[in-house]
């Protein structure tokens, strides 16, 4: 068998991992449901995590540091996703819509 | 003993407290009351004052420490002639007190008796107490007469306290005091006016007394002020620091003064300007005439008895200094030439007072041409007598005038004139008789008073050598003998020319006119009867041979000189034979000119234009000060137009600022606001509250970022 090291180049991992996360950054600024931000912000982080883990494994496969990172990362995600949706959640109940535009009590 | 002395200042009291009752109290509504308790006052005045004569023909004397003395009165050793014989007499009594510090000396003030102001006290307030009499008659329809009660007795106290002053300062107070009430009296018939323009009303006739007089005032003030100056105070008295102190004398007579006059002429000049317009010498005659447009007791007592004579009394009391001067001359110069010119004039006046009032100047000029050739005690003589006589002509005047409005109505033009009177004899005879006894003095008929006192004064130029003054106040008398008869026919001889207007063929103008003339009523005629008497027995002050008056005053006697009295009395009938002459039978028809007039036109034209001296003055002072006025008024305008121009230069700079205020602060101001709002409003759009922008913002500036750190910065 071989390793995925040798048969796909790392360059290409980097660029499904950025094309990835500029997907997810499209998604989180065009999205008007704050449900599809919240997954885009999820993409961008799944891509960070696929960039970790590809330099990780490509680079320096015997520390452990890069899994570890890569771990972290995917607890924040876990975390800020159920803020994210919680804050969802309450603005839904005080004012019965989830459309971002509508949302705009900071607008000057 | 010396008691009415003592109270002496009561006598110039009594009409003030008079004027000031009327004046300031309900007194003056009542008229009645207002003029007897004037003339009360007065007479109770004239009473005092002649105890105070009494009291100083006895020759007490009153020092200053209280004491009484009898002092003889007599005459020392030889002839009175000429000023280098003078001696002043001395006070009677002297009260003084200390009024105001001056420098190192204190001025004070208080009254001096003496011989000389005893006799004029009691002339004035008897004359001043027969005009009061007879103004209760004469002012009986007047509205204001309260006013002119209340004025006359103002007048009076001025004069009295004049008489009496201690001091040349409180004499020209009061003598501004009198100037004050004769423009206040002269006016008063302010509101009456002429129809012919060239006439002067008795307003502009007032501002021009007190004009005239002003000229004269102001030039006695320096003469006042310049005297002080050199002697220290202004008291009168023979002691140090005193005015007529022998050493003071003796030193400005010889002093340098200005304009190459010595101190002493210098200073008596100037005083002798105040006596110029006050006693209505030439050139400041003018203002005498006119004054005529006053009431006629008013013209009686100021314009013949009182004021005019002050000017002569203040040339007696400084005589001193006159004769340590070389002023004589000149003082007998102008006053023969008044004397003769005034004379001229009167003959061809029309106006009853106008007559009288050239013919007071013209006696005033006797007087001082006197005083010019050092017979002061004559002066004082003739000043005595023609009071007397002057304001019983004036009186007796004023009574045919009253008559006249009973005919002809109010109009002064028409009842003053005489050519409108006429036989008056018969309507008046009390005015008539008295009148003719006035003439006579005046005239200088014996034994008349103006004869005793006429022949002095021509005495006393004979026998000091002043020939050209004799000659000339000789003239002077034939001319006053020929215009008083003249007038004496036109008024009262012959027929009565206004006739028609009685019977009712012609209407008279205004008034209770159209009744016949009638005799003035008791309150008139009892003073003119009065005046008559002191006109007739004033002589006997100075008889000769028994000659009171130079005895009272001290003074060294005449002897009677029948040369004098010769020349004098046949000038004066010839006076009257031509007066006669002419005048019998002039004006028997209604339109006839006078006999003068028709015989010599050019000359009377000159005379009955008094010589065109108002006109000549109008012509040149007048001119010069209009002249003066359009200089003063262009400068003024100058002025103005400066201050417009700064003015208008203000307003421009203040728009100028404005402009840059508004526009360049203020409107930047506005557009730098504008640029902030349109700039925080451009911001703000950055604001859209939308997380999704918020997060691109984000996004562009980490890219930004990377950019400068990863390329720029990291070379």
């Amino acid at each position: 068998m071989t390793s995925i090291v040798s048969a796909v180049p790392l360059s290409w991992v980097l660029i499904v991992a950025g094309a990835l996360f500029c997907i997810g950054l499209f998604g989180a600024l065009t999205r008007r449901n704050i449900v599809g931000m919240l997954l885009g912000i999820e993409l961008m982080l799944n891509a960070v995590n696929i960039n970790l883990v590809a330099f990780w494994r490509y680079l320096e496969p015997q520390l452990v540091a890069g899994q570890v990172f890569a771990l972290f990362v995917v607890v924040v995600a876990a975390a800020e996703a159920a803020v994210g949706l919680a804050m969802a959640i309450s603005i839904y109940r005080s004012r019965n819509t989830v459309n971002a535009d509508e949302v705009g009590l900071l607008r000057g | 003993m010396g008691v009415s002395l003592q109270y002496a200042w009561l006598i110039p009291t009594l009409p003030f407290l008079a004027f000031v009752l009327i004046t300031l109290t309900p007194v003056r509504r009542n008229h009645r009351a207002s003029a007897w308790l004037a003339t009360g006052l007065m007479i109770v005045a004239s009473i005092l004052a002649l105890a105070v004569l009494f009291e100083t023909a006895q020759g007490v004397r009153i020092a200053a420490n209280g004491s009484v003395e009898l002092v003889a009165l007599e005459s020392p050793a030889g002839e009175n002639i000429g000023a280098e014989r003078f001696q002043a007499p001395e006070a009677n009594i002297v009260q003084t007190f200390r009024w105001a510090p001056a420098g190192d000396s204190i001025i004070t003030m208080g009254y001096l008796i003496d011989p000389v102001v005893a006799l004029l006290l009691a002339m004035v307030t008897v004359a001043s107490s027969c005009i009061h009499l007879f103004s209760i008659g004469y002012m009986a329809d007047d509205p204001r007469r309260a006013r002119f009660f209340s004025f006359i007795a103002l007048f009076s106290a001025a004069m009295l306290l004049m008489l009496m002053a201690s001091n040349l300062i409180l004499l020209f107070i009061a003598w501004e005091l009198m100037g004050l009430c004769s423009y206040l009296l002269i006016g008063f018939w302010f509101d009456r006016g002429y129809a012919d323009p060239q006439q002067i009303t008795p307003r502009a006739a007032a501002i021009k007394a007190f004009i005239t007089t002003r000229i004269g005032d102001v030039l006695l003030m320096i003469g006042l002020c310049y005297l002080w100056f050199k002697a220290g105070s202004l008291d009168l008295g023979i002691q140090a620091g005193q005015v007529f102190d022998s050493e003071f004398l003796r030193r400005i007579g010889q002093e340098a003064g200005p304009f190459g006059l010595t101190t002493a002429t210098a200073i008596a000049l100037l005083l002798f300007c105040g006596t110029i317009g006050k006693s209505a010498q030439v050139p400041l005659h003018i203002w005498l005439p006119d004054a005529m447009e006053g009431p006629t007791p008013v013209s009686a007592l100021i314009h013949a008895a009182t004021m005019v004579a002050a000017g002569v009394f203040l040339v007696i009391r400084t005589y001193p200094i006159f004769v340590a001067s070389q002023a004589l001359p000149i003082v007998a110069a102008i006053g023969a030439f008044t004397a003769l010119f005034a004379a001229l004039i009167a003959v061809g006046q029309f106006d009853i007072k106008r007559i009288l009032a050239y013919s007071t100047i013209s006696q005033l000029g006797f007087m001082v041409a006197a005083l010019g050739i050092g017979g002061w005690t004559v002066a004082l003589f003739h000043l005595l007598t023609h009071a007397f006589f002057k304001a019983l002509l004036f009186l007796g005047a004023g009574s045919v005038i009253h008559g006249m409005e009973a005919t002809i109505g109010h109009d002064p033009n028409r009842a003053q004139d005489i050519r409108n009177m006429g036989g008056l004899r018969r309507f008046m005879p009390t005015t008539f008789l008295t009148y003719m006894v006035g003439y006579l003095s005046l005239v200088g008929i014996v034994p008349f008073a103006g004869f005793w006192s006429k022949d002095e004064i021509l005495a006393e130029s004979l026998l000091t050598g002043n020939f050209l003054v004799l000659i000339v106040l000789l003239l002077a008398s034939l001319l006053t003998a020929f215009y008083m008869t003249r007038q004496i026919l036109l008024v009262f001889y012959g027929p009565f020319r206004s006739a028609a207007l009685v019977h009712g063929e012609t209407s008279p103008e205004h008034g209770h006119a159209g009744s016949e003339p009638h005799e003035s009523p008791a309150t008139m005629t009892i003073p003119l009867i009065l005046l008559a008497l002191f006109a007739t027995g004033a002589g006997l002050l100075n008889l000769p041979g028994i000659h009171w008056l130079s005895s009272f005053l001290g003074q060294p006697v005449h002897a009677f000189n029948p040369i004098a009295a010769g020349l004098g009395t046949l000038v004066a009938l010839i006076g009257i034979g031509l007066g006669i002459a002419y005048y019998r039978r002039a004006f028997t028809t209604e339109n006839e000119r006078d006999p003068l007039d028709m015989q010599i036109p050019g000359v009377f034209a000159w005379l009955n234009g008094r010589f065109f001296v108002d006109q000549l003055y109008a012509a040149s002072i007048g001119r010069l000060t209009l002249a003066l006025e359009v200089f003063s008024s262009t400068i003024d305008r100058i002025i103005d137009r400066v201050v417009i121009g700064f003015d208008r230069l203000t307003t421009f700079l203040g728009r100028v600022n404005y402009i840059v205020d508004d526009t360049l602060l203020n409107d930047g101001a506005d557009q730098i606001v504008r640029g902030a709002t349109i700039g925080g409003n451009g911001a703000s759009r950055l604001e859209t509250g939308k997380a999704q922008d918020y997060l691109a913002i984000v996004f562009a500036g980490m890219l930004v970022l990377g950019v400068v750190s990863l390329y720029l910065l990291g070379r």
